[in-house]
């Protein structure tokens, strides 16, 4: 080899290296067709979504290209069907939204990823026509002026969970009042006790046993692919800090509450324990929805009103109650 | 034989007896046993879990502040948990000795390195080959002239 | 066993002495390097989806320190890619002698011709240990900050003086050297005393005086030569054998031994110890400790290091070379023997690296193939291995293997203590003087079982 040639690869290697990472990279960047984004995910303490937020037209495919620069992540746009991918450390997913209507959207991060995990949110702002649609009314808790933040304590409780199927076996039909949804919505267990306590239909069973009408008739407002999809939600979203068995003992719970140590919220200590009778039967589901959608004003509870549907919140209010009540099927 | 040739006999001896099916103790009764295991960025709690050989185990995997994995060497099986939702690994320990428990997913800068071990019986042969090894080490290699 | 000299086969003499295959390898080796150190500045921060992290600290020292340093001693500083652009620059060609360089030529200090600062090196990489093989950044400036110094020092310094004096990794190649198979040496001490010119050492219009600063006839441990070659191609007289020979052949050696050396076997030892605790043990505390740089756990960390490595070590074997000389009534001073006996434990220090690498090679090689096709973990797939899932190979062999190196040290260092002790003193008993010295080889060969092992 003369000192010639020798120069020629020296210089084609060391110049050439540098240069073929990024001409590959050019190169396969052009492959891409149209709009595309790439993101970078990382905890909500290091910066969560980079970009965090971004803009589509109704219509037009929009390409995301994810990747996570530290754990696992995930990604989903609130309020939609759209697709939900993971978003794998040092990996990259792709996924194409395409919208058919405008507005702002919320995208999230769907993989527990910290204490802070839910503040891992950023927003697509997506153009085009206003599509003509009904108004969408108020929430419940707005409509009924209910406020959120008073304490709801139940009184009396009930000596043991109160059970659909046996207040099913109880031969008693629910009177007809009670078959509207809004109302039953409207008020919580513990009046609904009082209402059906004082209701003469009932004057032949005790305490205990119009405490299994009270699930009997919070089990005739839901359906089983409602709990089911409520459980689905809880387990995604709830039990990392309420607990598994909603006892307000999940994994995150510690931080939560170290954290209102040092800065106070509103009385609040900890994640809310589903499974005190005395809380939980004073609030109503539209109380429960209150506290979903808006939020907990910095307590660590988050505001889930731009991820879930409405639909969405009320599967999720409805499974939160089995952890007073069982609400099993009567018929099965 | 010489003293040179038994110690190295002895030597031979000692890396195979770690392959070989524990030598007497006592034998324990295998039961169910569950153990939950927390995941946290970057290890586990409790980082060393000591079941009985034969044992039908259930690891409980709760991953405290990330999404965790769990592999178990030598038995191949392996979960995911992310927080809130604990995931559960099933297996009979049938197989003794000591085995790595490892992170299956990417949780950070140490992840290959969140480590814990799984002790399946007592480590008894490990021990005896190091007492039959080392002497032999030692004494093994006297005849031998670099 | 008998030295056979492959040069003696006159293809491989001709491969070794040209200088066109040499410079093809260190340039693949270069290419890594570079796309290491822009895959470490520039990818994913991800360690595990990084060519930096991956093919550095799993591919390359896996190859290392479980083949070219066991089997062929400096084999690797012979295709290192750091020195090689400081010293085209240096020397103004990439081959044979062609002109002049950049070079100054300056001579390294006598009070640094040692390796000392190697070992500084060392341990200063090593308190950052646990970043440094995990954070591709962290990677990537430390690859670049060599690359850097090594072009700066060979611009200043003559010939290899970064190799020689400075690399860190030099520091423990070179004294692992001892144990390989081969060895280049001359074959006929005569012919060399009668050659004036001495074109090895001067160098030639055919090639460069040693780079590596050694005299090749006074060659008689592997320690300080680089295995670059230069000398087969000055040697008018073709006096330059590459020996197969009974492996570790050098621990017979009893001069050109110093303290510095001594230290670097503790501080091998003792790094070998902290990784296998910090990095494959079970305590989170520690790993938190170790990773956590400035902090105060950190600083403990640290400063237990440093009291491992410089202190507690070299503190034991003085203890027992001292007790064992006492023992046996020997009349050698403690430093002396001090220094032999630590190059009796060279065996045991490379088996404890090879265990401790087989550790965590096995259980993550399966990293190199995604970063075969996405080495910046941007989404490519080049080779289509980019899917492939994380797997620990054979869980079930590893400890049979490491049990096995690490015996196999030990009784290597057995024998070398043994021959060590009737060198220093044969009219005293060797029993005595090596129990000592013995027993602490066996109380780390199992505490080494213990981290690693059980």
């Amino acid at each position: 080899m003369t000192e010639r040639a020798g120069r020629l690869l020296v210089i084609v290697v060391v110049v050439g290296t540098p240069l073929a990472v990024y001409g590959v990279r050019w190169a396969l960047a052009r492959s891409e067709p149209g709009a595309t984004v790439t993101l970078h995910a990382r905890m909500a303490e290091d910066g969560g979504w980079t970009p965090d937020h971004l803009a589509a037209t109704v219509g037009q495919p929009l390409r995301l290209r994810l990747t996570s620069d530290d754990v696992m992540h995930g990604f989903a746009v609130g309020r939609t069907d759209l697709p939900v991918v993971n978003v794998k450390p040092g990996q990259v997913s792709e996924v194409t939204l395409t919208f058919t209507r405008p507005g702002r959207y919320v995208f999230y991060c769907t993989r527990w990823c910290g204490v802070d995990h839910w503040r891992m949110r950023g927003t697509i702002d997506v153009a085009g026509d206003p599509v003509e649609a009904a108004a969408e009314m108020p929430p419940l808790y707005v409509r009924l002026g209910l406020d959120l933040d008073a304490p709801h304590p139940a009184s009396p409780v009930p000596a043991h969970r109160p059970s659909a199927a046996r207040g099913a076996r109880l031969g008693v039909a629910i009177p007809a009042a009670y078959q509207s949804l809004d109302r039953y919505r409207s008020q919580s267990p513990a009046q609904l006790w009082s209402s059906l306590r004082t209701d003469t239909r009932t004057r032949q069973l005790s305490n205990a046993d119009v405490w299994d009408l009270v699930a009997l008739v919070a089990r005739s407002h839901t359906t089983p692919a409602a709990l089911e999809e409520g459980r689905r939600l809880y387990a995604a979203n709830c039990a990392a800090c309420h607990g598994e068995r909603g006892a307000g003992d999940g994994v995150m719970a510690a931080a939560i509450a170290s954290r209102l140590r040092s800065f106070p919220r509103h009385g609040v200590t900890g994640p809310v324990d589903f499974t005190e009778p005395a809380r939980l039967l004073g609030a109503g589901p539209a109380l429960l929805q209150g506290k979903i959608v808006r939020g907990g004003m910095g307590t660590g509870m988050p505001y889930w009103g731009p991820i879930f549907t409405a639909a969405q919140t009320w599967a999720l209010v409805d499974y939160v109650r089995t952890f007073q009540m069982d609400l099993e099927d009567p018929n099965e | 034989m010489s003293l040179h040739r038994w110690s190295l006999f002895a030597l031979g001896m000692a890396v195979p007896l770690i392959a070989l099916t524990p030598l007497g103790g006592p034998t324990t009764e295998a039961t169910d046993r569950t153990v939950r295991i927390e995941a946290s960025r970057f290890a586990y709690s409790p980082a060393v879990v000591h079941v009985n050989r034969g044992d039908r185990v259930t690891l409980e995997l709760v991953s405290t502040d990330v999404v965790h994995g769990l592999y178990v060497d030598g038995y191949g099986v392996a979960a995911e948990a992310d927080p809130g939702r604990p995931a559960r690994i099933s297996f009979v320990a049938d197989r003794p000795g000591t085995f790595r428990l490892r992170c299956s997913v990417p949780c950070g800068g140490l992840h290959p390195f969140m480590i814990g071990k799984l002790r399946v019986g007592s480590d008894a042969r490990l021990w005896l080959a190091l007492a039959l090894g080392i002497p032999a080490a030692l004494v093994g290699l006297l005849g031998w002239r670099p | 066993m008998r030295r056979r000299d492959l040069l003696r086969n006159r293809l491989v003499a001709a491969a070794l002495r040209s200088r066109g295959p040499q410079l093809v390898i260190t340039l693949a080796a270069l290419a890594g390097l570079l796309v290491a150190i822009v895959a470490g500045l520039t990818g994913t921060p991800v360690g595990a989806r990084n060519a930096g992290i991956v093919l550095v600290w799993i591919a390359w020292w896996a190859l290392l320190m479980l083949v070219a340093v066991p089997f062929a001693g400096r084999g690797w500083c012979s295709v290192c890619p750091v020195p090689v652009v400081g010293e085209w620059l240096q020397r103004g060609a990439v081959l044979a002698p062609h002109g002049a360089g950049l070079g100054a030529g300056r001579r390294w200090p006598r009070a640094l011709r040692n390796i000392w600062l190697q070992n500084a090196g060392f341990v200063l990489v090593s308190l950052f240990g646990i970043i440094v093989l995990t954070q591709p950044r962290v990677t990537g400036l430390v690859l670049l900050v060599f690359l850097a110094a090594a072009v700066a020092t060979s611009l200043v310094f003559e010939r290899r003086t970064f190799c020689r004096y400075l690399c860190p990794v030099g520091g423990f190649i070179g004294l692992y050297s001892q144990l390989a198979p081969v060895e280049l040496r001359v074959r006929d001490a005569a012919v060399c005393a009668a050659h004036t010119d001495k074109t090895c050492y001067t160098g030639s219009a055919s090639g460069y005086g040693c780079p590596w600063l050694v005299y090749p006839p006074g060659l008689t441990r592997n320690v300080d030569c680089g295995l670059c070659f230069e000398c087969l191609r000055t040697c008018p007289y073709d006096n330059l054998a590459l020996n197969v020979r009974p492996a570790g052949a050098d621990l017979a050696v009893a001069r050109g031994r110093g303290l510095d050396e001594a230290f670097k076997t503790c501080i091998m030892l003792g790094s070998a110890l902290a990784y296998a605790a910090v990095m494959l043990g079970p305590w989170g505390g520690l790993k938190s400790a170790a990773s956590a740089v400035g902090t105060t756990p950190w600083w403990g960390y640290a400063a237990a290091f440093l009291l491992l490595v410089f202190g507690l070590l070299p503190g034991a074997l003085w203890l027992a070379t001292a007790s064992g000389g006492r023992l046996a009534g020997s009349t050698t001073t403690t430093v002396r023997s001090f220094t032999r006996f630590a190059s009796a434990l060279t065996p045991l220090g490379l088996a404890a690296w090879m265990a401790f690498t087989l550790s965590f090679v096995f259980a993550n090689l399966s990293y190199v193939w995604p970063v075969l096709s996405d080495p910046l973990g941007w989404g490519w797939n080049l080779v289509g291995t980019a899917d492939l899932a994380w797997t620990p190979y054979g869980a079930a062999i590893l400890p049979f293997l490491q049990a096995g190196v690490l015996l196999g040290g030990l009784a290597w260092t057995g024998a070398a203590v043994r021959h060590v002790a009737a060198d220093l003193e044969p009219q005293r008993s060797v029993v005595l003087q090596a129990a000592p010295v013995l027993s602490l080889a066996a109380l780390l060969t199992v505490v080494f079982m213990e981290l690693l092992v059980a």
